[in-house]
């Protein structure tokens, strides 16, 4: 049925137009088994794109719309008394389910929040006193709105860690809004057929742990993130933590076999670098706007000599 | 009749400050500021003087409730009068207080307190401005006895002073002049060359490179080759291979099937090694023949 992760970018190259470093990412994450933060304004498909993920894999999708008055038990499931039969009785919430989008996670107040991160973290979720293992996989892809801050709560540094990658979802080029134009303008997007089985997920999965990094590149991955720490840059509170590095040495893995081969090159390290460190940095004022946190961070990263 | 004035307004402040907040519906509001501040943080005995009470919020409103002023127990309300101006895209808020101070020393005013509901989140806030530290002097000189020998003894302390700051001010300047003295003349500049593409010897490089992975067929031979060809085009440390690829000198297809066996080479599994190597030379054989 599937002849590799690339089957699932050229499915989801048929709805998605002129976002292949989103689908890159969404599938590094996968590969990876780490969960994924989006963040860009809104109608940049970053909802279909989550919602082409799941409809190209068998797998479960779930919906939850963040908002000020979500309840943890509307994500987590609850007990429910049943009278006829005088027991509890378990409700599941959205997050069992394979891919779970969190739209707007920064709409919802810390204890929602925490919820889901602490899910996302266990893999299990503590209803009343069972504890229930989540699905097998299990991805979050969690978008943000960086326009309209008004009425939201911020992610600490502390749960954005959480996120294996963050991907700053940007605008398209004028030829990919033409092309949007010409596909979708009646109608809505296609759906998706599902071109892979959880099991070859999975089997995806175990491939990319097995891809090979030399010690040269290891050595690299945390020149990268001691840097981030340790160049004193004026704009930089705090540098990435060590879960960065895990984070870059998983998501290389995956690169390279997105990538076809069973051994990682600088190149991969250095594509998936920013994916990994942008949310992980703690930058203050003096970044300024307009991508000024990816102008410091591509910045710094070039400072490292490739091996 | 100015002791009738005066009693109105110390009563209607009073009923200000002791009327229950919680008793009142509050505003609701998105207060970007509220400061107390004074014309003069040293007022002279019996001369008035005035507490300025300055809030800004996003609405535009009619009226501003809830403001609520320190005891000022150590001064002598004279007057008080405010204003709310449309400004900014909302209201500013300012309030004057006319006091007037009758023991010298320094007095200190609590904050000036605004409760209202944060029109943002919905709750209930009691916004505090900063408090103020005022010092009470003597009489105003003009209210002072002032007598002949006063008078000098302040124009000498008043020369006094001017040669102190005068004085103080050259020293600085002396030793700034000394430190730029001292300093070692800058380093002159030195401009480094972009690497040059060493073109005419590439077919030597690849001899060379193609050496050094049959002397040593290993990772470490592989790594060498690599920076040899990588540097014969112009590569620098901090460029990966797609960095490399994308350089004109690398247009060449033999040249770019070559850089991508030496990268796996250096980079590929203990299992796939010795074949990468065998790739990369047979490349580099082809190269330079």
């Amino acid at each position: 049925m599937n002849d590799g992760p690339a089957i699932i970018t050229r499915a989801l190259e048929r709805t998605i137009v002129g976002q292949s470093g989103v689908i890159e990412a969404l599938l590094l994450g996968l590969l990876c088994g780490g969960h994924v933060l989006l963040e860009g304004p809104p109608g940049l498909a970053k909802t279909l794109a989550c919602r082409s993920l799941a409809d190209a894999l068998h797998g479960e999708f779930k919906r939850i719309q963040f908002t000020p008055d979500l309840l943890p038990s509307d994500i987590v499931g609850t007990r429910i008394f049943d009278q006829h039969e005088s027991v509890f009785t378990i409700v599941r919430g959205p997050v069992f389910a394979n891919v779970v989008l969190a739209d707007e996670i920064n709409r919802a107040p810390a204890k929602v929040q925490s919820a889901l991160l602490e899910a996302m973290q266990e893999r299990q979720v503590t209803i009343g006193p069972q504890t229930h293992p989540l699905p097998d996989p299990f991805i979050v892809m969690a978008t943000m709105n960086p326009l309209d801050s008004e009425g939201t709560y911020a992610l600490p540094i502390a749960q954005m860690d959480r996120f294996l990658l963050k991907i700053d979802v940007g605008y398209p080029s004028r030829g990919d809004e033409l092309a949007i134009l010409e596909r979708f303008a009646i109608g809505d997007a296609p759906t998706i057929a599902p071109v892979a089985t959880l099991d070859a997920v999975r089997d995806w999965r175990s491939q990319a742990h097995a891809v090979h990094v030399d010690d040269a590149l290891k050595r690299y991955i945390v020149e990268l993130v001691v840097v981030t720490r340790e160049a004193q840059h004026p704009a930089i509170d705090h540098g990435a933590s060590p879960r960065a590095t895990l984070a870059i040495a998983n998501l290389t893995r995956a690169k390279a076999l997105l990538e076809g081969r069973d051994y990682s090159v600088p190149d991969d390290v250095r594509a998936v670098a920013p994916l990994a460190l942008r949310h992980r940095v703690g930058f203050n004022f003096r970044v300024g706007s307009d991508g000024g946190s990816a102008r410091v961070l591509d910045e710094l990263i070039a400072s490292v000599p490739v091996p | 009749m100015a002791r009738l004035c005066r009693f109105i307004v110390v009563a209607l402040i009073v009923a200000r400050m002791t009327a229950p907040a919680a008793a009142q519906s509050l505003q609701r509001l998105t207060v970007t500021q509220l400061t107390l501040a004074a014309d003069t943080t040293t007022p002279h005995i019996e001369t008035p003087f005035h507490l300025i009470v300055t809030a800004h919020v996003r609405e535009h409103i009619a009226e501003l409730d809830n403001v609520d002023l320190p005891i000022l127990a150590e001064l002598e309300l004279q007057g008080d009068e405010h204003v709310l101006i449309p400004r900014n895209g909302g209201t500013t808020y300012r309030e004057t207080i006319t006091v007037v101070a009758h023991h010298s020393g320094a007095i200190k005013i609590a904050p000036v307190t605004l409760d209202a509901v944060d029109a943002r989140s919905g709750k209930a806030l009691r916004y505090f401005s900063n408090s103020l530290t005022l010092h009470v002097r003597g009489l105003a000189p003009m209210a002072a006895t002032v007598d002949v020998w006063g008078a000098i003894g302040a124009f000498f302390g008043w020369l006094l002073r001017l040669i102190l700051i005068l004085a103080g001010v050259a020293a600085a300047l002396f030793v700034v002049a000394a430190l730029v003295r001292r300093r070692p003349p800058p380093a002159p500049v030195v401009t480094l060359a972009a690497p040059t593409p060493v073109v005419r010897d590439s077919k030597a490089m690849l001899r060379e490179a193609l050496d050094a992975l049959a002397r040593n067929p290993s990772r470490a031979g592989a790594l060498r080759a690599r920076s040899i060809v990588r540097r014969m085009v112009g590569a620098t440390e901090a460029e990966t291979l797609a960095d490399v690829l994308r350089r004109p000198l690398a247009v060449d297809p033999d040249l770019r099937d070559l850089l991508r066996a030496l990268e796996r080479a250096g980079f590929t599994h203990d299992g796939d090694l010795r074949v990468a190597i065998a790739a990369a030379t047979a490349q580099l054989e082809r190269m330079t023949r």
